[in-house]
């Protein structure tokens, strides 16, 4: 981390800004959240392959955002940066994942989910909660089938 | 610094070191920010872990659900506008390396007037779902949905008033070392934004949409 310390510009981290570099990357993740979105919209994928190809389209915007935004790479600069954000990945993915395992098994163990939809639809607890039926005309019987894609 | 650690008397010896070092505060300065920026990130996932076991049919009691309410490209619209926004502060760093000071505050301003775009969408939305009677106290579900969707737009505020006092500070005191560290330090948070707007955009709008 050798460099002038009269000029503050001609600090490394000033200086690895490229033009090139912030316009692929907002190409390539504005893309991707294109296909993502026409996609889902389309509703012309099963639901299971949907996730699978929008998770493909957010892990790779997000892997390009991280390489030409944030500067992540191996280099004698950066290499910290890298280092940290390697180990910080996986305790957001155990967050994540193992609180949502954790959760996923207790509901598997303690509910009875069919009997908790006949329930809900039944008695209309939050009937001032319920959007007016012309907001719903996307799609307006996809709540009753939420659990069968959890 | 003896090299001889066997003759170092203790009673004389210098515990510290007295000669002066350069010291690159810059780095020093943004690995800090970047380390908070990463603690950032666990917030964000003790968020998505509560959208993740508060997403289930139960958890919205009967009421609407993502599904009933998303609209796919109104939100897209949101993306490109923050997208555009962190695309026109990279310009502006761009500007910084090459001492442009007027090219850097356009970037910073059209990355202001993107970032507020972004926060008009987000709040005509919110208040559309308050219209239609959905707010956080509707359900578990869309409480864990407006949570962590407004973090993150909390985050975008803060980051626009980071922005304002940025471009006062580059126009008042020039290029000094402080200014040119906050700048980059306000890189890596806009960045960020963007990047954890990706995981919001597909893991909870589009998803929640297709659920």
């Amino acid at each position: 981390m050798s460099h002038g310390a009269a000029d503050p510009t001609m600090h490394p981290e000033v200086q690895m800004s490229t033009s090139k570099g912030y316009f692929l990357g907002f190409a390539i993740s504005a893309f991707l959240m294109l296909v993502a979105t026409f996609l889902v919209t389309s509703h012309s994928v099963p639901p299971f392959g949907l996730l699978m190809v929008i998770s493909v389209c957010a892990g790779i915007a997000v892997i390009a955002q991280i390489y030409f935004l944030l500067h992540i790479d191996i280099s004698e600069h950066n290499i910290w940066n890298t280092v940290a954000l390697v180990l910080f990945i996986p305790l957001f993915l155990i967050t994540i994942g193992l609180t949502w395992w954790m959760f996923s098994q207790l509901y598997l163990r303690t509910m009875d989910m069919s009997a908790m939809s006949r329930m809900n639809m039944g008695t209309a607890v939050h009937s001032t909660a319920n959007p007016s039926s012309s907001s719903m005309e996307n799609m307006p019987n996809m709540h009753m089938t939420a659990d069968a894609a959890q | 610094m003896s090299s001889h650690a066997s003759k170092v008397d203790p009673k004389k010896a210098e515990l510290w070191d007295t000669h002066h070092h350069s010291h690159d505060v810059i780095s020093t300065r943004t690995l800090g920010y970047f380390l908070y920026l990463l603690s950032d990130g666990m917030l964000f996932a003790t968020l998505f872990a509560a959208y993740g076991v508060l997403s289930y049919q139960h958890s919205y009691f009967g009421g609407p659900t993502p599904a009933d309410f998303v609209k796919p490209w109104y939100t897209f619209a949101q993306t490109i506008a923050l997208f555009l926004s962190v695309l026109s502060y990279g310009f502006a760093m761009n500007a910084l390396k090459h001492k442009n000071k007027s090219g850097l505050i356009n970037g910073m301003l059209a990355a202001f007037v993107l970032g507020v775009l972004f926060l008009i969408l987000d709040i005509h939305d919110m208040s559309h779902l308050a219209a239609l009677g959905i707010t956080i106290a509707t359900s578990g579900g869309m409480s864990a949905f407006i949570v962590l969707t407004q973090v993150h737009a909390a985050h975008i505020f803060f980051g626009l008033i980071w922005i304002l006092v940025m471009m006062t500070q580059v126009m008042v005191k020039g290029f000094t070392e402080e200014v040119v560290g906050r700048l980059l330090t306000l890189r890596m948070f806009w960045h960020l934004q963007a990047i954890i707007w990706v995981f919001v955009y597909v893991f909870v709008y589009l998803w929640g949409y297709i659920s």
